[in-house]
């Protein structure tokens, strides 16, 4: 009789534990190093906060993590919170309530100190001056050079300028005819996101950073947009760009220079370890129009994600959430876990100088340092609405075009504006 | 008794007919309904657009590309892989032994992934393929298979039929099994060759399995999906774009589920008005010379 009491209070207390328990559901973007992370930081989180549960598993990727999260949206089962949140699709949800302002809770200056990111998270404000998505990490695109095949070719530092980019070329095929300068099979496809890392990266470094639209308005840099577009097609007379498909260019030594995220190095090391940085690869900003001041900092593109709230949440689980990512984001040590284990640096102000960071990238993933020297002029992605149709179009009415001499570098840059004017009324 | 019957039956076919229901039926009410408006699926407004996503789909280019994309896929698909699957199954009827191993064996590319094969096919003709260094070295270039419309097309096409002949082929094989050899042996006493044979006896008689090829394969066309996903994209400059595509990136790279499902009900009506067109003219030519 008395085991038995045992028994029922003992389920009785196990039950008020569930009862008193939060639910939480977190989806980490479909990357293993990413969800890696999250699972570390959930279980931390956890052994502290017994009256947490967050469970972590990656976003569905049916087809793609964007329309994986629309369904579960859809079908009513979105998660709390999630990563893998660039700006454009977060202006996608917040035109579609689907999320909630993380700067609605008390603690949000707090965490911006915290985790240093005054300047960063500026570019992360919506136009109704709320804050939707957490950065949590910025990629600045950079563009890797053979250095080992340069310094065949005489060459001690990649080249800056167009016109340095094009006498390497003359030089590279001139020893080496059956290389090429740079292979971008992408660059005929119209894929939208697929100008993240070719044109955007050009475009930006050409145009000091200048925005391509802002607001409903195309603000570009018509004459930096033209001459890159010129670069391209240049390149391709010249049979140094090659956009057929290719097995492998830069890994193995075909093409000397590529567009490259610090997402390559983790397979890099498993698959290519004879690519090592300052000895077989260098890396270096975008190359820029031959006119483009010397001594000004050269933008690029930034692949920069992060963390949503999902309005789905009941209040008791948006506060859960709020308190588990208040607390990852608050730690430094916490940001440094998340480069030791995904390889991408973390979006804050201070990655580049904060010795936290600067030490283990100095001593373990030297080549992380330019990404680090960058992100402060790296840009996002564009945060209209009709993203996916604005950047189709780039590739489609403009940059195909162009490539293949339908049109000359200035009809293909108009082609495109006046194709989108109605798309951002 | 009867009663029971009834009811055995109606059990009996309650699991296709429910996943009728659940995968079929639901969707394509959805659909419908979702026709008139404007609306990405999760907003809580859906704007009434009445029938202008209709309007937008009969007049955009990229609709009309995957229309006219289709009649050339279709061109292209049909009748090679008719001739394709019947030369196979004539080919496997014809072999002394291990009919069974190599009818399997052709069957095998249908049942493959269409993303594996268009990787493998991606690789088979990459810049640097095998392929492509002996052309450069025979003929001094190699086409750019996925980068010329031409050529994009018909690498598309290809796959098509490859990956669909040896299932066709085991539709014609069980119509020629189903031949009586007595009439190829009293044609044979009449003095016919074979190839008088195979003209008045075989394709004849193989009338019902080459309706039902011909159907399936214009079906199929009109559901390409994969091949170009994988290898193109739909270019280049919209050569190898489907409705299928269309569809896709409509809903799922553009969230526009309203505009997605116009396009989809689109599609189904080119298709049921193209399957009706095509049986209609096989059966009157098949009519004409007495098969059936």
């Amino acid at each position: 009789m008395r085991g038995l009491r045992v028994v029922f209070v003992g389920l009785l207390a196990l039950g008020l534990v569930a009862v008193a328990q939060v639910e939480i559901t977190f989806w980490s973007a479909p990357n293993p190093s990413q969800e890696v992370f999250w699972r570390q930081m959930a279980e931390a989180y956890m052994a502290t906060n017994p009256g947490v549960k967050i469970t972590v598993s990656p976003i569905p990727e049916t087809p793609t993590s964007e329309a994986g999260i629309l369904a579960a949206i859809a079908g009513g089962v979105a998660p709390t919170a999630s990563e893998n949140i660039f700006v454009g699709f977060g202006s996608e949800l917040v035109k579609s309530e689907a999320i909630v302002p993380w700067n609605a809770f008390p603690e949000w200056e707090e965490l911006v100190k915290a985790r240093n990111i005054s300047s960063a998270i500026k570019a992360w404000e919506f136009p109704d001056g709320n804050y939707y998505i957490i950065p949590m990490y910025v990629n600045a695109m950079l563009v890797a050079w053979r250095i080992d095949i340069l310094r065949e070719l005489g060459y001690e530092r990649p080249p800056r300028t167009y016109s340095e980019v094009l006498a390497l070329g003359e030089h590279l095929k001139a020893k080496y005819p059956d290389k090429f300068l740079w292979l971008r099979s992408e660059l005929e496809v119209p894929t939208w996101w697929q100008r993240w890392f070719d044109f955007f990266v050009f475009y930006y470094a050409a145009s000091k950073g200048q925005p391509l639209i802002t607001g409903n308005s195309i603000t570009a840099d018509d004459k930096a947009a033209v001459e890159v577009l010129r670069f391209f097609k240049t390149l391709r007379d010249k049979k140094l760009l090659i956009t057929e498909p290719l097995a492998q260019g830069f890994e193995v030594g075909k093409t000397v220079m590529t567009v490259l995220g610090p997402w390559s190095f983790p397979w890099w090391k498993e698959n290519y370890p004879e690519l090592v940085y300052g000895k077989t690869f260098v890396l270096s900003p975008p190359p820029v129009p031959d006119w483009y001041p010397p001594t000004e900092p050269i933008y690029t593109f930034a692949d920069a994600k992060g963390v949503v709230l999902y309005a789905q949440a009941t209040p008791e689980q948006r506060k859960a959430m709020w308190d588990f990512i208040h607390w990852v984001l608050s730690d430094s040590e916490h940001d440094l876990a998340w480069v030791k284990i995904t390889g991408m640096l973390p979006a804050r102000d201070d990655v580049g100088t904060n010795p936290l960071f600067t030490a283990y990238i100095e001593e373990k993933e030297p080549a992380l340092l330019p990404y680090a020297e960058s992100i402060a002029f790296a840009v996002p992605p564009i945060a209209h609405v009709q993203f996916v149709e604005i950047q189709e179009r780039m590739g489609l009415e403009c940059i195909y075009p162009v490539l293949t001499g339908d049109l000359t570098p200035e009809e293909g840059w108009e082609a495109w504006k006046a194709g989108i004017k109605d798309l951002l009324k | 008794m009867k009663r029971h019957k009834e009811l055995g039956g109606w059990l009996l076919a309650s699991p296709y007919l429910l996943s009728a229901i659940v995968f079929f039926l639901i969707p394509l009410g959805w659909s419908l309904s979702l026709v008139f408006f404007d609306w990405n699926v999760i907003s809580p407004v859906r704007t009434y657009v009445g029938l202008d996503n209709f309007r937008e789909g009969l007049s955009s280019p990229r609709v009309y590309n995957a229309f006219i994309n289709t009649y050339k896929f279709l061109a292209i698909i049909v009748p090679s892989a008719l001739v394709f699957s019947l030369c196979l199954a004539l080919i496997v009827q014809h072999l002394p032994r291990l009919k069974q191993f190599y009818a399997v064996g052709f069957f095998l590319p249908y049942l493959a992934s269409g993303v594996a094969i268009g990787l493998v096919v991606r690789g088979l003709l990459s810049y640097d393929s095998p392929l492509n260094e002996f052309l450069r070295q025979v003929l001094g270039s190699s086409p750019r298979w996925l980068r010329d419309p031409v050529w994009a097309t018909l690498v598309i096409s290809f796959m098509i039929v490859w990956k669909l002949s040896g299932y066709y082929s085991l539709i014609f094989l069980a119509g020629l099994q189903g031949i009586p050899r007595e009439l190829y042996e009293a044609a044979a006493l009449d003095g016919a060759g074979p190839f008088t044979q195979f003209r008045k006896i075989t394709l004849p008689l193989l009338y019902p399995a080459f309706y039902t090829v011909l159907v399936l394969a214009v079906g199929i066309c009109f559901a390409i999906f994969t091949e170009p996903y994988v290898l193109t994209g739909g270019g280049p400059r919209f050569a190898t774009h489907t409705w299928q595509l269309e569809i896709y990136y409509q809903a799922f790279e553009r969230f526009r589920a309203g505009y997605g499902a116009t396009v989809a009900v689109l599609n189904a009506v080119a298709t049921f008005v193209s399957i009706l067109l095509i049986r209609r003219a096989v059966e009157s030519w098949g009519a004409k010379r007495g098969f059936r």
